[in-house]
């Protein structure tokens, strides 16, 4: 092959990378909705409650390099959020937990609305924004019900 | 609240990211002598195992896979992360958070793994998959170094879910 055509192969591999980066950074802050809004029992998932609002319920394991970056993210919107509880939940040990919420990445987060309902789903890392947004959302509906 | 078990000592997040990048540059360097190389012009079937080793391709990626084996094996010594502790972070703010380094870890197999599937088809003379094998670990070093996503991280709870790894490790 001459050099030329390594080339552009080389320049079609990085823009077919460059593109799925931008398409996996986007799908990270899409919430999903349309998800079965089952209702969560904390007890099951080890917690002794849930928050009063809403509740981010984050789904971690200990191989997980950006889990502890999404800890520190969702804890920091739960302090300014009257009334929304963290909860991390470690699934390295937990495989049942996983396969109950069809978990195939960590971070995956869900958000509860004040019965426990799961409302929206982030898998991988969400921006702060995104999340304050779908707890803004998630506040109106509640409000207007 | 259930916190994360306690972890091994933080690593600065910013190292891993650094030697992807390098990673990748050495990979786009093997993939452009693989591409103008034996393994894609068709004479690799015919030629003698020791001409696909001589291949310049196959001695680079040779080296790019045994520095994979180094920080899997040996992390703290490995020669990227030392270079990025003593030239780079210190030129850097501190690090706003402090990460796990097994995951990054686990990654290294993962991409040690790639790259020795694209060494042996190379040796039993298989076309492409050399260069394939190359282009493969690229992808996952220049989505970490450019995006911080760690495709072999991802990985982790996928196989654990098949239940093949972690179920019964020690916390």
């Amino acid at each position: 092959m001459n050099p030329l055509d390594a080339l552009l192969i080389l320049a079609a591999l990085l823009a077919v990378t460059i593109g799925v980066g931008l398409y996996l950074r986007w799908v990270q802050n899409r919430p999903r909705r349309h998800i079965s809004h089952e209702v969560v029992d904390p007890l099951r998932l080890g917690a002794d409650g849930l928050g009063e609002n809403a509740t981010l319920l984050q789904f971690s394991t200990q191989l997980c390099a950006r889990c502890p970056h999404v800890h520190r993210t969702l804890r920091s919107v739960a302090e300014d959020h009257a009334g929304v509880r963290h909860l991390d939940i470690d699934l390295t040990h937990r495989p049942d937990i996983a396969k109950h919420f069809h978990v195939l990445q960590t971070p995956t987060t869900l958000v509860l609305d004040r019965n426990g309902v799961v409302q929206t789903r982030f898998g991988g890392v969400p921006n702060r924004s995104v999340v304050e947004l779908e707890l803004i959302r998630l506040a109106g509906e509640t409000a207007h019900a | 609240m259930p916190e994360p078990a306690p972890a091994p000592a933080g690593i600065d997040p910013r190292g891993p990211r650094f030697a992807a990048a390098i990673t990748a540059l050495l990979l786009i360097v093997d993939i452009m002598l693989g591409l103008t190389g034996l393994a894609v012009d068709g004479t690799l079937p015919t030629v003698p195992v020791a001409q696909r080793i001589l291949d310049p391709a196959f001695l680079l990626l040779l080296a790019i896979a045994l520095l994979f084996l180094w920080s899997l094996a040996w992390p703290r010594s490995a020669p990227w992360g030392v270079l990025f502790r003593r030239v780079v972070r210190p030129r850097l703010k501190p690090p706003a958070e402090l990460e796990d380094p097994r995951p990054p870890r686990f990654a290294q197999g993962v991409g040690l793994l790639v790259a020795v599937i694209g060494l042996v088809l190379q040796l039993f003379g298989v076309p492409w998959a050399l260069p394939i094998a190359a282009m493969a670990a690229f992808v996952a070093a220049f989505l970490n170094a450019a995006f911080g996503l760690c495709l072999g991280c991802q990985l982790y709870l996928l196989l654990q879910r098949l239940g093949l790894i972690g179920r019964h490790a020690a916390a």
